[in-house]
Formats: structure tokens, C-alpha cells, sequence
């Protein structure tokens, strides 16, 4: 180890160990797969905050339910809009909600956990016991119910869902955070003078992290279907804001008559959530150094150019 | 640091795990607690680190230096654990965390009980493992990485390297192969006596027992039955019970003592 490297190491490290995750990742046909849509996913997003083929509004009484053309790529819904640009606009509002519903989740998940596995056994057995009771209540009931007060809007869905796949999370989660919290490399790191808070965010989860990379990349598949099915019932994306929900939701009615409409939302929507939940798998393998040579090579690589 | 136990009972669930135990260490001092599986070994050491479990009543008194553990705050003891109390444990394949480097292994007391920069707490580390004998590369692999005496050296460097004045080891040879579990007793003694700390050495086998402490405690269901200088305990255990520890122990040794004839004999 040279001197002046080791100044940098944290961040050195951290870097050759997200780049070597992303390598494995690519390497497979399944993670490419799930990393080229994410990628577009995100890159599109970001394109139709600053242009789409047509303005969302350019509404045309002439050309409804019009089938794709040059002028619009993907036709027209029923108001004579261009379906391409909605879908694209859509895709924002979407990723949006996606990365918010995890954050709770996660927030939310993490927090029961940690409840579920301290040393106080009154507080853990009453925390399992509240989540198995609050987790039998349905999603789609807490957001009918938050809808009264907030109207549809983006955060019904972000609560409901984030509140619903934070207790699944801590309850899947729960065995394998349990066997962390009695293990004993927990034991050492408290036998070292690590406090309980310590224990957690530096044993615990690092070690339940592919528990919680699946159940979280399952929770942001899951939260784009419960976007659609929210915005359907009508409490979920306001209208005229566009989402691919929206744009189901506008089109589904008259799904037997110009059914190419409803199509590629649908598509969308199917080749995201199967694109999120792959990339869970794939993540999970990845990032774990025992089941990932690729991780531990890159240490020593790495090592090898600082010599140099 | 001297250590003073006096009195120390420990219940659980209504059930006495350890009683009326008196045991003392003077600084520098190797003391040895050997007794077998279950005997309460294990709930002494969690005691003198308050870190038993929560459900469990304790009475009695445990002084490391001039620290009252029993009663003592947490943030008092979590200060204690790992800068002047070391503890190197039984499994060292469990006791390291799987997703952590030998070197953030290591610096962990560092971490938590000093404000170094990364560097200078990376000197530390390397500095260490030359100590207990491990390759400077060992700093960037993972536990499954290592042998299980590999494993065990970073144990005794996580120990170690915040230079504790009192040492736990409970059971540190258990898990390892009898030409291993002998390098690392002679590593632990040695690290031990150069730093000029008091230890603990928890352990159920007589023959590593003489080799790394002057001086012992038998331990039979929660009770201290015997104790003396670890050579006299060994060649005239007092009580019936150290006397089944000891002629256990002893033809196990004799057993591998004529296997050893045998292997020089055909050597010859």
C-alpha cells in the first residue's frame, strides 16, 4: 500500500466495487437486458422534460384513435393527441413515483426491521405482531382511503405503496436480518464497543442487502402495475397529468374497438416491471463478494495499478 | 488492568447460569476458565463485557480496572468494549463479518473508539497484520477468503489493535486443527505479554490451557470447583469434578502424545 493512495481509498474502492458490479451485471444476457431498458427508461424521462415529437396538447378532432404514421408514431388516442409523446411525458411521472415508493419503502422497511431485531424482546415481539396485523390491510384500500383527503394525486400512490411494500419488506426481510442480529460477527462488533444503531446500519444491512435488493426492485415493479391500476379507479395520477396509467386508463374503454391504443402502454408498462424485477436478480448476485469472484478480483486489480 | 470478580450470579429465565463466582486477575496476569460445554464459560465473559442478554439478572460485582461493570451505563460500557477490553472469540469464521474486508475488520475498534484519518488508520492495520503474521494483501480480501488460523489472526488483530489492557478470549482454538490451534495460542500469549495486558483465556482443553496461562479456574455447572496454578491443577486437580476434566483431558493427550511417538518412531 503506497502512502498517498490511501487517502482516497474509501472512494476508490467504493468506485471499483460499483463498476465491477455493473460489469457482472452486463455480462449477462438477462442484465443487459435489464440494464438497456432502465437506461432508456431514464434517458427518456429526461429527453421529454425538454421535448416530445408533439406538444401534449396539440389535440386534433379530425384524426382520433388515427393508427401510427409518420406525423404520429404510435397514432392517436381519443382526443386526437400523439400516444409516442404522452407515453414519453408519461415515463417521467412514472420514474418518478418508482424511485419515491422505494425510498419510503425502503425508509419505512428498514425501520420495522430494526424494531423486529433489537435486544428488547417486548419491542420485537409487539413489532411482528402489529406488522402481521397491518400487512392484511390491501394497498388499494389505504389509497382509497388517503384519497379522501389528498385527492388523486402522486403521493396516494406514493403512501399506499410505499406504506404496503415497506411492511412486505420487513417481513421478508425479517429472518434473515434476525440471523444477523444474533450472529456472531454482531456479537464481536458490540463485544468492540459498537452501539445498537452502529450494529444496524454497518452488520445488519449490509448483510440482508440481497434480501433487500430483490424485495425492493419487486416493490418498484409492483409500484408501476398499482400506478396503472390507481389511476384506473381514479386516485391515482391526477388527469392531464401523463403517465402510462393515463394513458391506459384513456384508452381501455374502447380497447375493443381500436385496440392498438391500449397496446403500447400496456407494452411499456409489462417491459418495465419484468425489466425491474431481472435487474433485482441480477443486482443480487452481483454485489454479493461471496458469490462474486468479479468483486474481489477488481480489489486486487485495482491494488496492482496503485502500485504502478 | 487488573479484574475482580466477586460474587457474580447470573439467572435466566429463573434458571442460575453461573453462581457465587470470586475470580481475580492481577495486571499482566494470563488467568485460564476452563470447565465444559454448557459448564457457564461463555455467560462469565458476556458478564465482564456487559453484554448479557437483556432478559438475564445479574447480581454480584465486576471491576475491570476501576469500572463497576454490573449496573454501569451503556455508553460507559460501550466506551470500555474494544479500547481497553479486547475479545478474540470461539468461531472465527462466524465472528467475521462476511461482506467486510480484513481491513475494515481490523480497524473497526479503530474506527469506533478513535478519530483517525483513513490513512493512518490504514498504517495501523498494516502494522497489525505484520504482527500476528498475516501478508499485507490479506488487507483487501474477505473472510472466506482465508484459513480458518488466517481467520483467527485477524481475529486476534481486531483484538489487539487498539493495545486493550484486558483480553477476552473465549475459546480462540476451538474451531482450528491442533498444529493451528497451538501457533495461535503462542501468538495470542506472545501479543499478550508484549503489550503487557491482562487476559482471560476461556477454553475446555487442558493441553492449550497449560500452554497459555500460569494460572486457572475450573468452572463446573456455574460454580468455580477448583483453582491454582494451571501446572498443580493439572497434575493434582483437588475436587471430583476438575479430576473428570483433567484424566479427560489427559488421555486425549496421552492419545495424541503416543500418536506423535508412533510418527517419530517411523521417521526414524
Amino acid at each position: 500500500m503506497s502512502g498517498n493512495s490511501n487517502n482516497h481509498r474509501g472512494t476508490a474502492d467504493r468506485l471499483a466495487f460499483a463498476s465491477a458490479a455493473l460489469r457482472s451485471m452486463w455480462r449477462r444476457a438477462e442484465g443487459k437486458f435489464a440494464l438497456i431498458v432502465l437506461a432508456l427508461w431514464l434517458a427518456i424521462a429526461l429527453v421529454s422534460l425538454i421535448w416530445t415529437p408533439q406538444s401534449l396538447w396539440a389535440t386534433d378532432g379530425y384524426h382520433v384513435w388515427a393508427a401510427p404514421s409518420a406525423a404520429h408514431w404510435l397514432g392517436t388516442d381519443g382526443t386526437g393527441a400523439d400516444v409516442f409523446s404522452w407515453l414519453m411525458a408519461g415515463s417521467r411521472t412514472n420514474l418518478l413515483i418508482v424511485l419515491l415508493t422505494v425510498i419510503v419503502s425502503a425508509v419505512w422497511g428498514l425501520l420495522l426491521i430494526a424494531a423486529m431485531v433489537t435486544r428488547n424482546s417486548a419491542l420485537a415481539n409487539t413489532s411482528v405482531v402489529v406488522i402481521d396485523a397491518l400487512i392484511s390491510i390491501p394497498t388499494v384500500l389505504i389509497a382509497l382511503i388517503l384519497a379522501v383527503p389528498l385527492g388523486a394525486s402522486v403521493a396516494v400512490i406514493v403512501i399506499a405503496c410505499g406504506f404496503g411494500y415497506g411492511l412486505n419488506l420487513a417481513r421478508v426481510a425479517r429472518p434473515a436480518a434476525l440471523l444477523a442480529s444474533r450472529s456472531a460477527y454482531v456479537e464481536s462488533a458490540l463485544a468492540n464497543g459498537a452501539s445498537g444503531w452502529q450494529v444496524l446500519v454497518s452488520h445488519i444491512i449490509p448483510n440482508i442487502v440481497p434480501v433487500l435488493a430483490v424485495q425492493l426492485s419487486l416493490s418498484a415493479g409492483t409500484a408501476v402495475l398499482a400506478e396503472s391500476g390507481l389511476t384506473y379507479l381514479g386516485i391515482g395520477v391526477p388527469s392531464g397529468v401523463p403517465s402510462w396509467g393515463h394513458s391506459l386508463a384513456t384508452s381501455v374503454k374502447l380497447i375493443n374497438v381500436f385496440p392498438l391504443t391500449v397496446l403500447w402502454p400496456g407494452l411499456m408498462v409489462t417491459v418495465v416491471v419484468v425489466a425491474l424485477n431481472v435487474f433485482g436478480d441480477v443486482l443480487r448476485d452481483a454485489i454479493d463478494p461471496v458469490a462474486n469472484p468479479a468483486l474481489r478480483q477488481t480489489v486486487v486489480a485495482a491494488e496492482k495499478e496503485d502500485e504502478r | 488492568m487488573s479484574v475482580t470478580v466477586e460474587g457474580l450470579s447470573v439467572v435466566i429465565a429463573d434458571k442460575p447460569i453461573v453462581s457465587g463466582i470470586d475470580l481475580n486477575i492481577a495486571d499482566g496476569e494470563r488467568v485460564g476458565l476452563i470447565g465444559s460445554s454448557g459448564s457457564g464459560k461463555s455467560m462469565i465473559s458476556k458478564a465482564m463485557l456487559g453484554l448479557l442478554p437483556l432478559n438475564a439478572s445479574v447480581s454480584g460485582s465486576v471491576a475491570l480496572g476501576e469500572t463497576q461493570v454490573i449496573g454501569a451505563p451503556e455508553r460507559e460500557l460501550a466506551a470500555l468494549r474494544g479500547s481497553y477490553v479486547g475479545t478474540v472469540f470461539q468461531n472465527p469464521a462466524a465472528s467475521l463479518n462476511p461482506v467486510m474486508t480484513v481491513a475494515q475488520q481490523i480497524g473497526l475498534p479503530l474506527k469506533l473508539h478513535y478519530d483517525l484519518t483513513t490513512t493512518e488508520r490504514a498504517e495501523r492495520v498494516a502494522a497489525m497484520l505484520g504482527k500476528v503474521g498475516l501478508a499485507e494483501e490479506t488487507a483487501n480480501k474477505y473472510p472466506h477468503e482465508l484459513s480458518g488460523g488466517q481467520q483467527q489472526r485477524v481475529g486476534i488483530a481486531t483484538a489487539l489493535i487498539t493495545s486493550p489492557r484486558f483480553i477476552i478470549a473465549d475459546e480462540p482454538t476451538t474451531a482450528l486443527d491442533s498444529i493451528t490451534q497451538r501457533q495461535i495460542v503462542d501468538l495470542l500469549t506472545a501479543l499478550v505479554d508484549d503489550a503487557g495486558a491482562s487476559m482471560l483465556f476461556i477454553t475446555h482443553d487442558f493441553s492449550v490451557l497449560a500452554r497459555a496461562t500460569t494460572r486457572c479456574y475450573v468452572l463446573e455447572s456455574g460454580r468455580i470447583v477448583d483453582s491454582g496454578a494451571t501446572a498443580e491443577v493439572l497434575a493434582d486437580p483437588k475436587t471430583s469434578e476438575s479430576k473428570r476434566l483433567v484424566s479427560a483431558a489427559r488421555i486425549l493427550t496421552l492419545h495424541s502424545a503416543d500418536l506423535r511417538n508412533i510418527k517419530e518412531d517411523s521417521h526414524e
